[in-house]
């Protein structure tokens, strides 16, 4: 339950609704996400950012924020065709669930929101989204599908990823301090 | 016979004088160094070398890399993905970082 404290902490508006729906998909101190679920939430987790950087390389004209966008597209591809080449080689098929489904519909309500703004506020409402995202995600990766996963080398796949994600959000902390004027 | 080996007496300790000069004074040989790319760092993160010694930069982690000088105007390598190397000879002092991941910094040294 800890963890759902700290997520829900850390970005309110991503994860409201996550953390509405992690209390019973936890159950009572009781995770029960598969490693088929647990791939599935981190594939779509991966593919979400893809979606928001599509939406910046198509109404941004920020160099700064271009280039970022470009760099989360390729990262989380790759992290992805990783996810998808480990569990074509464990022979597990990705499982839809409850946490895949309410990180999308939160990704959805973003989306829309983003699609309203252009000029300097999308600019800034794609890298606060960024930051919140990747803060997000760690807490989410290290304190629920790490913990969730039972193969190891599935374990091991999202332990490796943790830096990137790291990396990511100190670079769209710097991005944000940019555009701040800071 | 006597004259033919004092003429080769001078040739040989030109030959010894080479050798041992040579030994005392010429400078190393270049070496090879490797900086190893994984989990978002450059490992080591700071590298002495001596001019003119051969820096390898491997990628292993799962995301594409580069290393570009702090300019970004004096050199950069090709985009390096996971598996690729990229060798540079290091003849100055410089700070460099990744331009795709700007938190990840490094640091050659030329003593």
């Amino acid at each position: 339950m800890k963890i759902l404290k700290s997520i829900s902490a850390s970005a309110i508006g991503l994860l409201v609704g996550l953390t509405l729906l992690l209390t019973p998909a936890l159950g009572q101190d009781n995770p029960t996400l598969s490693d088929a679920e647990v791939a599935h939430t981190a594939v779509t987790a991966n593919q979400i950012d893809i979606d928001y950087a599509k939406l910046a390389q198509e109404r941004s004209n920020n160099a700064e924020v271009l280039k970022f966008a470009e760099t989360m597209a390729n990262d989380h591809k790759a992290v992805i065709d990783q996810a998808v080449a480990l569990v074509t080689k464990l022979g597990v098929t990705p499982e839809d669930n409850a946490v895949s489904k309410q990180l999308l519909a939160n990704a959805e309500e973003t989306k829309e929101m983003l699609r309203t703004k252009s000029g300097a506020a999308f600019n800034k409402a794609y890298i606060d989204n960024e930051v919140a995202y990747h803060k997000a995600v760690i807490e989410a990766v290290e304190g629920l599908l790490i913990p969730e996963s039972e193969n190891a080398e599935l374990k091991s796949l999202l332990q490796s990823i943790v830096p990137a994600l790291q990396a990511h959000l100190e670079h769209a902390q710097m991005v944000q301090a940019e555009l701040n004027g800071k | 016979m006597k004259n033919l080996k004092l003429g080769l007496l001078p040739t040989s300790l030109y030959f010894l004088c080479l050798f041992l000069f040579g030994a005392t004074f010429s400078p190393a040989p270049p070496k090879v160094h490797t900086v190893e790319i994984s989990q978002m760092r450059f490992n080591p993160d700071t590298l002495v070398v001596s001019k003119g010694d051969t820096i390898v930069f491997v990628n292993k982690d799962l995301v594409t890399h580069d290393v570009t000088e702090v300019s970004g105007k004096s050199w950069k390598s090709p985009a390096l993905t996971s598996g690729d190397t990229w060798r540079m000879v290091a003849l100055k002092t410089t700070d460099y970082f990744c331009s795709y991941h700007p938190v990840m910094k490094g640091k050659i040294e030329v003593k």
